[in-house]
């Protein structure tokens, strides 16, 4: 099969670190799963997107103005499945998009996530949850795109890795000039539980204009050994005591699933990961 | 309503920008051909490893591309550079000797007055050959070489063997093969076990002829236990053609040694500055990097340092000042390969005028490297709203056991603090530029005292031309 370039950071960087480009087979793109949506005017709409079985999906969405979209997609691959999809979100005048994005399944997958935050004092609300196991390859690359003034995006990741796992998250907040007042933040918090993980993060900030409040920041480290031994003494065992902190570093992710049956399928699908790790 | 602002073209920095008649003795063609290397090295008497290498390094350099990141490099046209330019002096360890136009330049850059007050040794290159060189006695006595590195490839041939561009070689990106092909003067210090020199040394680089190039090769062994804080100065008088530079910087810091490497770059706003340097630390070993980048039209500087040795450590402190016509790409790297490594990265960029400031890091950690700690700082200000200030770092981390964590933050100056200062009666103009060395303070305090003073006359010379 075939190699495809998916998706590239907005400003490459040293080739050396392999994160400029992501690319997959090109025969996981042939079938593909799209979706167009268009949020009208003044209207409020919550959108649940499952990955199952699909290689490849394409979300595109425009909010228009003073509307308000929240999206939820998870993907729940089976392990031995590739996957790719892709995000492309234009906001309006004063339109909000809520973006929920789980990716938990498959053996290796690529997302890309565009937000346009076209219009003056749209938002965008982002909030990513990764878990990669075993010898799984995830791919990430999210750009927040401000073009209008008074915009706000924020893009909050929350991970977790173990067993061989690879995975490298670009996340992107790219003022343009002429966005006067406009606020990003990005974080991502990563923990890892493995030795022979791979954790690869890109916080990319660019701006052309001064009149912008730009903040970024990324920690990466394992569960402390004073958190693991105070839950063990309160007597949990280890895979207890790591699934519970885990659930804990999960949960302002998981709290925005309205759908408690998802919610808790997720969850168990992490636990279980983490029981036979 | 929205502040206005006036600019002042044309930023006097005479100092900096007095140019000496081209009194070259002699100047290579223009170009990279196997001729002009082989002219080089013969003027040079070369070793014949060192034409080897050399050559070799031609065949690497053309074999390779252009990065395809970072600034564009479209205007540099290797075909006008003059690569090899030899000043009508001879090296000499008295300044009475140097030929009063050179010598005068050098007083302009307070460099013999520094070294009777605040230096233990000098090293002064004029285009590309080192033309003045001391070193205070009784480090002599102790072991200490510290020398120009054609003396040092005759008198310390193997030292320098084991060593050159082992660190940084020619096969690393395109203009480390360059600078392989046609590097010329720079330094070599050679620091023996356990002696420490309490009083720095600094090497100065002085570009001179316009369309030319410099390639000064830095070389620093700090052996075991030892310690060194080397400071590098260059600058160069402005001309309407691309000057080039693209010089190397090797440090070998041994177990338990500790260097300090400290740059103010001044670059004239012709000038393509890609340098590359690059430390390697042993056990315990410290490298502190502090660089201030000030010039240059384009610059693409990125110290690296390879933590190689159990509990190694980095501290790099950097500030980057773009303005008008600047595009100044810099930033650090660090490879954790050993457990308990460390890496401290404090960085602020400021942009005015259209600068452009891009902030570029990578922190690597290898699976052999458990308990590294690393961490990433960097502070973007904006002076107005036609520059632009990007950052773009990179974590790469193996294993379990790493602490990394990185912060990132750009803004402007706030319009409260300008109001504060000035309800305590300071001027707008005053109360930025008081902003603003308090932005860059970090970096001032990490420096000697002449060296703080000579930055915040550099920020003081950039703000001149932004007027609130």
């Amino acid at each position: 099969m075939s190699k495809v370039q998916f998706s590239e950071i907005p400003m490459r960087t040293w080739n050396w670190l392999g994160v400029n480009e992501a690319a997959v087979d090109s025969e996981l793109l042939a079938e593909a799963r799209k979706l167009d949506v268009n949020i009208e005017p003044d209207h409020q709409e919550n959108m649940v997107v499952e990955y199952r079985q699909e290689s490849y999906g394409a979300v595109n969405i425009n909010v228009g103005e003073n509307a308000s979209l929240k999206l939820t997609q998870l993907q729940l691959l089976p392990e031995d499945r590739e996957h790719a999809n892709e995000i492309n979100i234009v906001l309006e005048k004063n339109a909000r998009i809520q973006l929920v994005a789980v990716e938990t399944g498959s053996r290796a997958f690529a997302s890309k996530v565009n937000i346009v935050l076209k219009g003056n004092k749209s938002r965008a609300d982002v909030s990513v949850l990764y878990f990669g196991d075993g010898d799984r390859s995830l791919d990430m690359n999210y750009v927040l795109d401000f073009q209008g003034r008074k915009t706000v995006g924020n893009l909050e990741v929350y991970g977790g890795l173990m067993g061989q796992s690879q995975k490298i998250f670009r996340g992107t907040l790219d003022f343009k000039q002429g966005v006067k007042q406009a606020k990003g933040y990005e974080k991502e918090n990563v923990v890892v539980l493995s030795k022979g993980v791979r954790n690869r993060s890109v916080p990319i900030m660019l701006s052309g204009e001064d009149d912008v409040v730009g903040n970024h920041a990324v920690s990466s480290g394992k569960i402390s050994e004073d958190k693991l031994h105070y839950l063990m003494s309160r007597g949990l065992n280890p895979v207890e005591a790591r699934k519970l902190v885990l659930e804990a570093a999960f949960n302002p992710v998981l709290e925005l699933i309205d759908d408690e049956k998802l919610r808790q399928e997720i969850d168990s699908y992490i636990k279980e990961r983490l029981e036979n790790e | 309503m929205a502040q206005e602002k006036t600019y002042i073209e044309d930023i006097e920095r005479t100092l900096y920008d007095i140019k000496n008649v081209d009194k070259s003795k002699y100047k290579s063609q223009s170009g990279l051909t196997e001729d002009i290397i082989r002219d080089i090295s013969a003027r040079k008497n070369d070793p014949e490893w060192m034409l080897e290498f050399r050559l070799k390094s031609l065949e690497v350099y053309n074999q390779l591309s252009l990065p395809n990141w970072g600034p564009d490099l479209s205007e540099l046209n290797m075909d006008e550079i003059v690569t090899y330019v030899q000043p009508d002096a001879k090296m000499t360890g008295s300044w009475d000797e140097v030929p009063d136009d050179i010598k005068e330049t050098f007083d302009r850059l307070g460099i013999p007055e520094a070294e009777q007050t605040s230096l233990a040794g000098v090293g002064a290159q004029y285009d590309s050959e080192v033309v003045y060189h001391s070193i205070q006695e009784d480090l002599v006595k102790q072991g200490v070489i510290y020398t120009d590195m054609e003396t040092a490839l005759h008198e310390h041939e193997e030292i320098v063997r084991d060593h050159f561009m082992k660190l940084v070689p020619p096969k690393d990106h395109k203009f480390a093969a360059l600078h392989g092909a046609v590097w010329s003067g720079g330094s070599f210090v050679y620091v023996p076990e356990g002696v420490h020199v309490e009083i720095p040394l600094q090497s100065y680089f002085r570009l001179n002829a316009a369309g030319a190039g410099q390639f000064e090769h830095t070389l620093i062994i700090v052996e075991k236990n030892a310690s060194l804080h080397f400071i590098e100065g260059c600058s160069a008088p402005k001309y309407n053609v691309t000057n080039l530079h693209a010089g190397c910087v090797e440090l070998f810091v041994n177990d338990g040694a500790r260097l300090r490497y400290s740059t103010i770059e001044n670059w004239s706003r012709n000038m393509m500055n890609l340098n590359t340097k690059r430390a390697v630390v042993g056990k315990d070993g410290i490298i502190e990097w502090v660089s201030g980048s000030f010039g240059s039209h384009v610059s693409m500087l990125y110290p690296c340092s390879v933590l190689k040795g159990e509990n190694a450590k980095c501290e790099f402190t950097g500030v980057t000042f773009a303005s008008k016509g600047q595009n100044l790409d810099t930033g650090a790297s660090v490879i954790h390969c050993a457990p308990h490594t460390s890496a401290n990265i404090s960085t602020r960029t400021i942009s005015k005028a259209g600068g452009k400031a891009t902030y570029r890091s990578a922190v690597k950690v290898t699976k052999n490297a458990p308990y590294a700690k690393c961490s990433v700082n960097c502070e973007s200000l904006m002076l107005d709203d036609i520059s632009r200030s990007d950052t773009l770092p990179t974590m790469d981390i193996e294993g379990d056991e790493a602490d990394i964590g990185h912060e990132a933050t750009i803004g402007r100056i706030s319009d409260e603090a300008i109001f504060y200062l000035m309800s305590r009666g300071i001027s707008e103009e005053e109360a930025r530029s008081m902003i603003v060395r308090g932005f860059v303070e970090p970096i001032a305090k990490e420096l000697p005292l002449e060296y703080a003073v000579e930055m915040n006359n550099l920020v003081n010379i950039e703000l001149e031309g932004t007027m609130g």
